[in-house]
């Protein structure tokens, strides 16, 4: 049925509020930060050599894309396994599964940061298990560092890995298993040869998703991370409230804006507009 | 053997998760300021505490106004971009779409930078419409994303025959496609509200004295002091996002919980 033509138009314009909001709220203020970026009592370039020279903000770019590589791998080898329990389980017990998945997905980061600081502090459960135990004399570090670090971040971005896994795996046939199966593969290398490459697309939106997430975080290193882990993110924080440094932090804020941008390109037709929130 | 060893791993994994969040509550039920676990007494005292003290219900009773007007905001905004995407026609929509969805992906610590220079530019910084203006930003695509899943499901054919039987534009927004979306709208308001409720960067970023969130507060204390009255606050987040999200899977069609 062909549909009238001013139809069309005066529905895409329920777009114009959002769109306004987001010019002042969203785009100018990014504009902005690009702007104090290049600005010190005229154009520079000056917060930009800074970072290609500085010993610590190289450090702290080092710090972040490491954090992010090691919680990115840490997250598909625990969540892989986890997925694909939640994929071939019985509906039930996979619903269950999921639910155990989805309400640390919803839970403030905030909350399981300090639920962290309970556990692994040094009167903490983990510390006093170990000694009760016999197997430390004195507490063991295990907050303020790296371990803290990324025992909170594996926490926080699992479920962003675990949900686009399952939803790759769901998608999988179960009768090319079983044609595999039938034609004579064990099932280990039904597993590798069929389950596993089908899998793959959800093993690269999950991890492009999760190394997207740990570049930008900043709440986790900053609660569970010590000096040695400074990232861009904290260091944005620190340059506002210590140092009073507009032009470093809108500097820094631009160089993860454009790893985060890039990434997003990368991926961006890979994840799909669905995956993004992780909930699909 | 291997899928006992699988269930095993899994399970170990699901408790990885989970585990932190039940210490936390487990041990918010103490009453001792070493927050000893397993507690070694049962009682209430840590929420007492919460209820009795100004400067936790202070700030949790600004959140909630907070989250309020932004569960409000977002979702009209959300979900009437989320209408004009999915029935408007026109060039750029997929872009468009990509845009309106993109700060969920920019860096949280980026937005509250960019909304600092904005607010500081027009001295808004500790003012609550500061506050309203971020977290309606960061709520949006959130609401606008619940919104189209829940029009996806929708027939639009119910549109078309309204059309052809003489309603106009917004008769059939009223009348048709929205009673069609209601829950995923309504899925939209509590979801939005408690991307508001829980939000603490742009809240450090642009809060301050006088616009202390719970969040923020919450952020302070584990900074600063480690009040065990935050066992109770983090306990009752955790039963708050439970409750929106079983609500969440109750409204929203065609998902899982």
């Amino acid at each position: 049925m062909p549909r009238p033509r001013v139809w069309r138009s005066a529905e895409g314009l329920l777009t114009l509020p959002a769109l306004l909001f987001y010019l002042g709220v969203y785009l100018y203020p990014l504009a902005r930060i690009v702007g104090w970026s290049l600005y010190d009592r005229g154009p520079t370039l000056k917060f930009y050599r800074a970072m290609a020279s500085d010993p610590s903000l190289l450090h702290a770019l080092g710090n972040t894309l490491s954090i992010s590589l090691l919680s990115t791998a840490l997250c598909l080898l625990l969540g892989y396994p986890l997925a694909y329990l939640i994929a071939t389980a019985a509906p039930a017990a996979g619903r269950v599964l999921m639910l155990l998945v989805l309400v640390p997905f919803w839970t403030s980061i905030l909350v399981r940061s300090f639920a962290w600081i309970v556990i692994l502090g040094n009167h903490g459960l983990v510390n006093r298990a170990l000694l009760a135990a016999g197997l430390i004399a004195r507490p063991v570090r295990l907050l303020f560092n790296m371990t803290g670090v990324q025992t909170g971040m594996v926490h926080v971005l699992l479920p962003f890995m675990v949900l686009p896994l399952v939803a790759a795996m769901r998608r999988i046939d179960p009768n090319v298993l079983r044609i595999a199966r039938s034609l004579g593969a064990v099932p280990r290398r039904a597993f590798l040869h069929v389950f596993l490459p089908l899998s793959l697309p959800g093993i690269a939106a999950g991890g492009a998703l999760v190394f997207l997430l740990a570049v930008g975080f900043y709440v986790t290193p900053a609660l569970l991370g010590g000096p040695g882990q400074i990232t861009l993110a904290t260091m944005i924080d620190m340059e506002i409230t210590n140092f009073l440094d507009w032009g470093m932090a809108a500097m820094l804020g631009v160089v993860l804006m454009a790893v985060a941008g890039v990434l997003f390109a990368a991926f961006g037709a890979l994840l799909g507009p669905r995956l993004v929130t992780g909930a699909e | 053997m291997a899928r006992a060893a699988l269930w095993l791993f899994g399970g170990l994994i699901a408790l990885f998760l989970v585990a932190p969040i039940l210490v936390v509550m487990v041990t918010s039920l103490g009453s001792s300021s070493f927050m000893a676990f397993p507690p070694r007494d049962v009682s209430l005292h840590w929420y007492a505490h919460f209820l009795g003290s100004p400067q936790w219900i202070g700030p949790t009773l600004l959140s909630l106004r907070l989250a309020a007007s932004v569960a409000v905001s977002a979702t009209l905004l959300g979900t009437s971009a989320a209408i004009g995407l999915a029935r408007g026609s026109f060039r750029g929509r997929a872009a468009l779409e990509m845009f309106l969805i993109s700060p969920m992906v920019v860096p949280v610590v980026v937005l509250a930078l960019g909304l600092y220079f904005l607010f500081s530019g027009a001295h808004l910084l500790d003012h609550p419409l500061a506050l309203w203006l971020g977290h309606t930003l960061l709520a949006t695509p959130v609401a606008l994303v619940l919104v189209r899943a829940g029009l996806r499901s929708t027939d639009r054919s119910l549109e078309r025959a309204a059309r052809s039987l003489g309603a106009g534009f917004w008769r059939t927004l009223r009348h048709v496609t929205l009673p069609a979306i209601r829950e995923s709208v309504a899925a939209a308001a509590v979801f939005s509200f408690l991307v508001s409720f829980d939000e603490v960067v742009v809240a450090i970023f642009v809060g301050g004295p006088a616009t202390t969130t719970l969040p923020k507060r919450m952020w302070e204390s584990v900074r600063f002091e480690t009040d065990p009255t935050l066992l109770a606050i983090a306990t009752l987040l955790t039963l708050l996002a439970v409750a929106v999200l079983l609500l969440g899977a109750w409204l929203r069609p065609g998902r899982q919980t």
